[in-house]
């Protein structure tokens, strides 16, 4: 089931947010409205947690995770890990580590088999990823861009990456990660797929500009109801092409650059200050 | 995309308002104090300016109507022609061009009067100039004013035209009056399109939208057409005719079988037949409507062949856009009364327009950009390794039984409801702790402990550690137990055994003196021992000790008495000279008064023979005498100011009376007395 929510008018969720097969991080807000939405999907099989990392609301950008293991950025304060380490499961290892690159939402993205990371990441960094997390890395780029964790998203059941990826790319990524992979779009065309949404293997959340067509997409790529990756090539594809097909102009996009520019300076460099 | 949205143009004001407008603006916003003894430029200037300013405003506003208003030649066609048909073109172009006029001249009025306020020679010809130059400006406005509330009236109709995008996936729907064409669009949407039993109830174009297949559709209720030529046809007629020649969209003819709308089937066939040229290249959809009057089937002969000749007719047109000629969904039946067929009838026209829309697209050059979007990468095994998804079994129990009410939860949310409100409720981030016991989970915890981070001695395996280290120490004393390497007072013999009893004697002895010392010395400074302040570490003392251990001090002694006295700075000696005078006096002297002389005596002996002020005493801190005088120098330099001031010290800050009143007082001038 996916679900289309704001945090604070913002449709960015996946910034906001971490989702993962063991456990749920989501920011502190002015009111309980986003972390209820979570609760009430969440709350009775896995912990849902509200954090801050840094200081910062932009947890979904600066942790990456799976159900084995969570890292966290040098930023991260001793109280903040102290909190992690008290709400989450045993399980659950919950490690800061020292890069350089302390966006690492931005710079990996995984499930809870494989991780696709930032190139330049820290030989370091590679091995503890691969020890924390118990997955295979690969260092990647997603339709040219270095921030991985940005431009894709994806769960053990499948995965969405960002628009421009070209078919040979797809089916590479694909044997990579060993899930069914579509290119595409969330939030009325935003190509920061994992800023607009947050995934696990059961259920999705998006941000509440995100059109009935990419909502389908997604829930077909992800699995989270009956309908299956090929549904997208069957019967959702005359949809598609007639929603893609139109011209777009440079004014249409205009909003779009602006939200991530204006919001999600995380997003463009990869790195917090 | 171009938006068609006429509801953001500017209201345009009648042509009174508008002068006001103008004028009030030129009050305001330009100088208004002038005085005739001004040099001429000056005034010239002061009423240039307001002509020019008032000018440049009807230019500014005048501009805005123009071009705010759409020109019906560049926008989409269907806006055009809905236009030209709706307000007139020629009186529509006509305003505008009226406008436009007046802006010119209110351009060269200013132009003219602005040259002649150059000769202007005083200040009431140059008013009358600008008098003038304004009162005609006004004049020309006043000539438009049936144009400006004509525009006015148009723009107030424009704004509350639906707003209709030709480029989008369009139903159209269209037929004779009052056979169900609103109510099939109130069926499908919620346009809430007023439905009543008579024709022409829809009297312009009504828009709604509704989904098929993740996909929103424009439908465009239109109203009834009648089998007419085109010159007799009214506006509300064209309206249809218009939207129909312009927009690409699915066509729905509706068709009433019962003929409860007054029309027989064959007139409405004629209508069909007139108008399918406009159906050209569209996906154009039959629907007979009402089948709970009269169903298809019952029809007469001639009639059903008239519908048959009609679905013919749409069949070809099917084919002549390179279908295949299968029937299916060109001729459809349905009724709104009963709701049947009804999402039939929407569905099949929906889904042949996105057919046809999606031929056209995937002969165009941009499908090859997003191709990839349409793509589903399946995966290749790469190894054997299993990946499968995880899932806790909660989530597939509730999935299997979703139907089922269950209890809803509390959420912070309700919570925060009843506890004030956003910004007022504050949850405890503790609440959800996963601990070993839940009392701990409300435990303060401090962050500096003793100057150190608390957090940087939390260590998880902290146990597991504890538990090694305690092991290795047992391993440890085990050792230690088999060699017998052992401290213990039996092995040592008597004569050490009394030594050990000494030293530990004379080391409780110490720390008893020093205690006492310590408890009645208050604060006094505590003196190095080497300076001996006591007096204590005599050489007598250091042979007594030395001979008592049964050493032989001789060597000791003098090896002591050889050093340089000057290292530790000389002690004050009794003179030898007045203890031997004393030893001559007479005993008869009282011993009391021998006492007392001796005292005074010694201390002014004492005193006479203090040292130089550069000679170094022990105790007082300073390394040599040239070190001393140097400290003495600075401080004596240090209280030079003050003693000239006359100050006790740091904190004197008197002032006294400079000038004492009963010096100052009296009659007599000044120099008669030199003191008062």
């Amino acid at each position: 089931m996916a679900t289309r929510i704001q945090f604070e008018n913002n449709c960015e969720v996946g910034v906001f947010s971490k989702l993962t097969n063991a456990y749920c991080l989501v920011a502190i807000g002015g009111s309980e409205n986003f972390y209820s939405v979570f609760e009430s999907e969440l709350a009775d099989v896995i912990p849902v947690v509200k954090t801050s990392i840094g200081g910062t609301r932009i947890i979904g950008r600066l942790c990456a995770g799976n159900k084995n293991g969570l890292l966290l950025p040098h930023t991260t304060t001793d109280q903040e890990l102290q909190h992690l380490r008290n709400s989450l499961p045993d399980h659950v290892v919950v490690q800061r580590i020292e890069e350089r690159l302390s966006a690492l939402g931005n710079c990996i993205s995984c499930n809870d088999h494989v991780a696709l990371t930032h190139p330049d990441l820290d030989r370091e960094t590679e091995e503890l990823i691969a020890d924390v997390l118990g997955v295979e890395v690969f260092r990647q780029t997603v339709a040219g861009n270095i921030l991985v964790g940005s431009y894709c998203a994806f769960s053990n059941r499948g995965g969405l990456v960002h628009p421009h990826t070209s078919v040979e790319d797809l089916d590479e990524l694909s044997t990579l990660l060993q899930v069914p992979l579509v290119a595409g779009t969330v939030n009325r065309g935003s190509e920061v797929i994992a800023a607009g949404m947050t995934v696990n293997d059961w259920t999705a959340f998006c941000g509440s500009d995100t059109t009935a067509t990419e909502l389908s997409v997604i829930e077909s790529v992800f699995k989270l109801r009956e309908a299956q990756p090929s549904s997208i090539v069957d019967e959702m594809r005359k949809s598609l092409i007639d929603t893609y097909g139109q011209p777009t102009t440079f004014y249409d996009l205009l909003p779009q650059l602006f939200m991530s520019i204006m919001n999600l300076y995380p997003l463009l460099t990869g790195n917090v200050i | 995309m171009v938006q068609y949205n006429f509801k953001k143009t500017t209201v345009v004001p009648s042509g009174k308002d508008f002068i006001d407008i103008i004028l009030s603006r030129t009050q305001r916003q330009t100088p208004t104090v002038v005085h005739k003894g001004y040099a001429i430029s000056r005034l010239r200037e002061f009423y240039m300016r307001k002509v020019k300013f008032t000018q440049q405003n009807f230019h500014e506003k005048l501009s805005a109507i123009i071009d705010d208003f759409p020109r019906l030649d560049d926008i989409h066609p269907f806006y055009g022609d809905l236009l030209r048909l709706l307000y007139d073109k020629d009186h529509y172009k006509l305003a505008l061009g009226q406008v436009n006029t007046a802006r010119n001249i209110i351009g060269k009025i200013a132009k003219d009067y602005v040259r002649l306020l150059k000769y202007g020679d005083s200040l009431y010809r140059c008013k009358s100039l600008k008098v003038a130059a304004l009162g005609r400006m006004c004049t020309v406005i006043k000539g438009i004013s049936t144009s400006l509330a004509y525009l006015e009236q148009v723009r107030q109709h424009m704004a509350r035209l639906p707003s209709i995008d030709p480029n989008t996936r369009t139903l159209l729907i269209c037929g004779y009056p009052n056979v169900g064409k609103s109510s099939f669009v109130n069926k499908i949407t919620r346009a809430d399109v007023d439905v009543q039993p008579y024709a022409f109830t829809t009297k312009s174009l009504f828009v709604g939208h509704t989904d098929y297949k993740y996909l929103r559709y424009q439908v465009i209720d239109t109203p009834g057409i009648l089998d007419r030529p085109i010159e007799e046809r009214n506006i509300i007629e064209m309206c249809s005719i218009t939207a129909l020649a312009h927009i690409k969209a699915a066509v729905l003819f509706f068709l009433d079988l019962s003929g409860s709308c007054g029309y027989s089937i064959e007139q409405q066939a004629a209508l069909f037949h007139s108008i399918k040229r406009l159906f050209m290249n569209k996906p154009l959809v039959i629907v007979c409507n009402k089948i709970d009057l009269q169903p298809l089937e019952g029809l007469s002969e001639e009639d059903m062949k008239l519908v048959m000749d009609m679905k013919a007719e749409a069949i070809k047109s099917v084919i002549a856009q390179g279908g295949d000629s299968n029937d299916e969904g060109v001729l459809l039946t349905m009724s709104t009364m009963t709701d049947e067929g009804v999402i039939a009838v929407k569905n099949a026209a929906c889904e042949r327009l996105l057919n046809q829309r999606v031929e056209i697209k995937m002969k165009s050059k941009k499908i090859n950009d997003v191709l990839n979007r349409f793509h589903v990468a399946i995966p290749k095994p790469r190894d054997t390794k299993e990946r499968p998804p995880c899932i806790p079994p909660a989530i597939l129990e509730a999935r299997a039984k979703a139907n089922v009410e269950t209890e809803k939860r509390k959420l912070e949310k309700d919570l925060e409801e009843e506890n004030g409100g956003a910004g007022v409720y504050s949850a405890s981030l503790k609440k959800h702790y996963i601990l070993d016991d839940e009392e701990w989970k409300e435990d303060i915890m401090p962050e500096i402990l003793d100057g150190h981070n608390v957090y940087d001695f939390i260590d998880p395996d902290i146990l597991q550690r504890l538990e090694e280290l305690e092991r290795e120490e047992g391993f440890r004393l085990e050792t230690e137990a088999d060699d017998d390497f052992e401290m213990d007072g039996k092995e040592l013999t008597e004569e050490e055994q009394a030594l050990l009893a000494e030293i530990r004697r004379k080391k409780k002895l110490l720390i008893q003196e020093h205690r006492i010392k310590k408890s009645t010395a208050e604060s006094r400074p505590i003196v190095p021992r080497k300076f001996d302040k006591d007096n204590k570490y005599t050489t007598e003392r250091m042979g007594r000790e030395l001979s008592a251990l049964g050493m032989n001090p001789t060597s000791a002694i003098n090896r002591v008495r050889s050093r340089s006295i000057s290292r530790r700075g000389r002690k004050r000696e009794r003179s030898l000279g007045r203890e031997g005078e004393a030893m001559d006096i007479d005993n008869d002297q009282s011993n009391k008064k021998l006492r007392a002389m001796s005292r005074s005596r010694s201390a002014s002996r004492s005193r006479s023979k203090s040292r130089p002020p550069g000679e170094v005493t022990p105790g007082e801190g300073f390394k040599d005498s040239t070190q001393k005088q140097k400290a003495i120098k600075i401080a004596k330099k240090s209280v030079k100011v003050r003693n000239k001031n006359a100050r006790k010290g740091e904190a004197d800050r008197v002032i006294p009376n400079l000038k004492p009143k009963h010096l100052f007082s009296g009659k007599r001038s000044i120099g008669k007395t030199s003191r008062r």
